[in-house]
């Protein structure tokens, strides 16, 4: 038992990294927001820590707080502009904000180390700190879900107009459902940062940005399955397909097709679906059941 | 030199156009992003170079790898965005599709040029410079000029001559309306994914020619241009789409020329927000539709 964490330890580490960023793409989408931020949210909370850490001396802990708060913030001003898009024009604005970062990041050599990045962060993350994260920041996905928030959010995402003539204020949705994002990115990307030992801009770029998607897209969209069955795919995937290492992302694009075609809530959601919708037709045949127990016992 | 800057700009400038178009002309007919047309743009360039390596005549191989990257187009087409279009709102959907594309032949290209950096053989196109008002110039840069000057006075005039352009118009206003007056829709998306795709695939050869070098992921700084160029054009202007080409190619070549390297991409997808924020529908767009959907 020991013997196979050890072999698989690097597979179930990137797969609770993976759940993590999973989550900031999926509270945005969540919130009808087509955002592929999270790749930018992740670079700024990487680059926080790891210069805190590295340069200043700053206690690891804060550094990690203050990384997600900077994020967060990111994600604050990037609403602003962004309230008055909709659809493939935030797609692209994000886009555009993920590519801002990363060439400031190349740019400010001083501070960032340029196209060679910051290596030396010491590396005191390890698995259990990852799921105590994980698990926390689920518990926040599922308290959003349980109140107000998460069914402001899914009327935003289901019909904007709607939601907007029942008094909801979308700019300011909009903007939770970004500072979030930005947070859980910042969050995980700080946490990169401390487990990787080294970053550079170029981790945080489209192929960032495409496996994340990827996750959410696989997993789903709305529930706190999603992510986790994404993530799962996509670190179990590659040890399945051995003899295809080679067209890896080849797979990972034909799944991406089918899955968006066939499956476009994703497998998890379409597994929580499924036991909702059993669990309602079991309700209903229950209540017919009392009711013919009613009707049998007034007729009698 | 300044002008020799705005020269040289403007030649990139046009091949941005080259690619661009494509890339506005499927988004102004279906509304949505082809995230695979960076990768089209990298087969043409491979495409066309195999086939000169295997010792075809140059032109043969171009006209040979434009008729391939159609034929990708209407592959996307009929892979990616057909099945999700009948679902109905496919924005989202289609944007993931396609980046499933883009994955399959970035991966393919990998593993056929085994990951290495491709150049074209010597003398493939003649290398000849001319001196002009001071000004250095060479063939292919003029070459390059002219060819996209031709293609998109031939895509104007399809576009607005033609009973095909008539029809591909019609579309992009109103697709039930079109559909009803019995242009067969199928068809005009399968046509604007050929064409798009061979603009793809020429400006991939055309910029592999120019900076003789071509690698799998040679379409993915392109692509991200041609999202400023379309943004700042006006999504689906093709006017728009070449005015804000040439801009943007000038730009590059000046900022690069007389800015701290590096900056240039900051400086670059900074005017992209800038011009989403006062203008979300482009400097050439319509001022009275709205960005994407409702507006509050």
């Amino acid at each position: 038992m020991i013997n196979l964490y050890y072999a698989y330890q690097p597979i179930i580490d990137f797969f609770l990294l993976s759940v993590g960023f999973g989550y900031s793409q999926q509270i945005a989408l969540r919130a009808g927001v087509f955002s592929i931020a999270t790749a930018g949210f992740a670079a700024i909370g990487a680059y926080a820590v790891a210069i805190l850490v590295t340069k200043t001396g700053f206690p690891i802990v804060g550094a990690v707080v203050l990384g997600m708060v900077i994020a967060g913030g990111a994600g604050l001003v990037l609403s602003l502009p962004l309230a008055r898009l909709r659809g493939a024009f935030q797609a692209i604005a994000t886009l555009a904000f993920v590519q801002i970062v990363i060439s400031l990041l190349l740019f400010a050599e001083d501070f960032t180390g340029g196209a060679l990045g910051i290596t030396g962060i010491p590396r005191v993350v390890n698995t259990g700190v990852l799921i105590f994260i994980v698990a926390f920041v689920m518990y926040v996905m599922w308290s959003i879900g349980r109140t107000g928030l998460g069914r402001i959010f899914d009327a935003l995402r289901q019909e904007e107009s709607v939601a907007a003539s029942l008094g909801v204020n979308i700019g300011r949705y909009h903007a939770f459902a970004f500072i979030l994002s930005g947070a859980i990115g910042g969050l995980f990307g700080g946490l990169q940062s401390l487990y990787v030992f080294q970053i550079e801009p170029h981790n945080f770029g489209f192929a960032f940005m495409v496996n994340v998607l990827t996750v959410v897209i696989l997993g789903g969209r709305t529930t706190l399955l999603g992510p986790i069955m994404g993530a799962a795919i996509m670190a179990i995937l590659p040890e399945l397909a051995r003899p295809l290492a080679e067209y890896r992302p080849a797979v990972n694009g034909v799944i991406l097709i089918l899955v968006i075609t066939f499956l476009p809530n994703g497998v998890g959601d379409e597994i929580v679906f499924w036991f909702r919708r059993r669990r309602h037709a079991a309700a209903a045949a229950n209540r017919v059941k009392v009711k013919e127990a009613k009707n049998a016992v007034t007729s009698s | 030199m300044l002008s020799q800057q705005i020269l040289n700009g403007l030649v990139t400038g046009s091949v941005y156009a080259l690619f661009s178009l494509g890339f506005t002309l499927i988004f102004g007919v279906q509304k949505l992003l082809n995230f695979a047309h960076g990768a089209t743009f990298m087969a043409g360039a491979f495409i066309a170079y195999y086939c000169t390596i295997s010792g075809m005549p140059f032109l043969l191989a171009i006209g040979l790898s434009m008729v391939a990257t159609g034929v990708i187009g209407i592959v996307v087409d009929l892979v990616a965005f057909r099945p999700l279009r009948k679902r109905g709102n496919a924005e989202f959907p289609a944007l993931v599709s396609s980046i499933g594309v883009d994955l399959v032949l970035i991966s393919i290209a990998q593993q056929v040029s085994k990951t290495q950096v491709l150049n074209f053989p010597f003398g493939t196109f003649p290398v000849k410079f001319f001196n002009f008002l001071g000004l250095r110039i060479s063939l292919l840069q003029i070459v390059i000029l002219a060819t996209v000057a031709v293609l998109v006075v031939l895509l104007i005039f399809y576009l607005k001559k033609t009973s095909f352009g008539r029809q591909v118009r019609a579309v992009a206003t109103n697709e039930r309306a079109a559909a009803l007056l019995g242009v067969n829709v199928q068809s005009v998306f399968l046509q604007t994914f050929f064409i798009a795709g061979a603009l793809a695939g020429l400006a991939g050869v055309l910029i592999g020619l120019l900076f003789n070098s071509m690698q799998f992921l040679m379409g993915e700084p392109y692509m991200l241009r041609a999202f400023v160029v379309v943004v700042i054009g006006g999504l689906g202007s093709v006017p728009g789409a070449i005015v804000a080409s040439l801009m943007l190619g000038v730009m590059q070549s000046l900022t690069v020329a007389y800015l701290p390297s590096g900056l240039t991409d900051a400086i670059i997808f900074t005017l992209l927000f800038i011009v989403l924020l006062i203008r979300p529908n482009g400097l050439f767009g319509d001022a009275n539709a709205v960005a994407g959907g409702t507006r509050q």
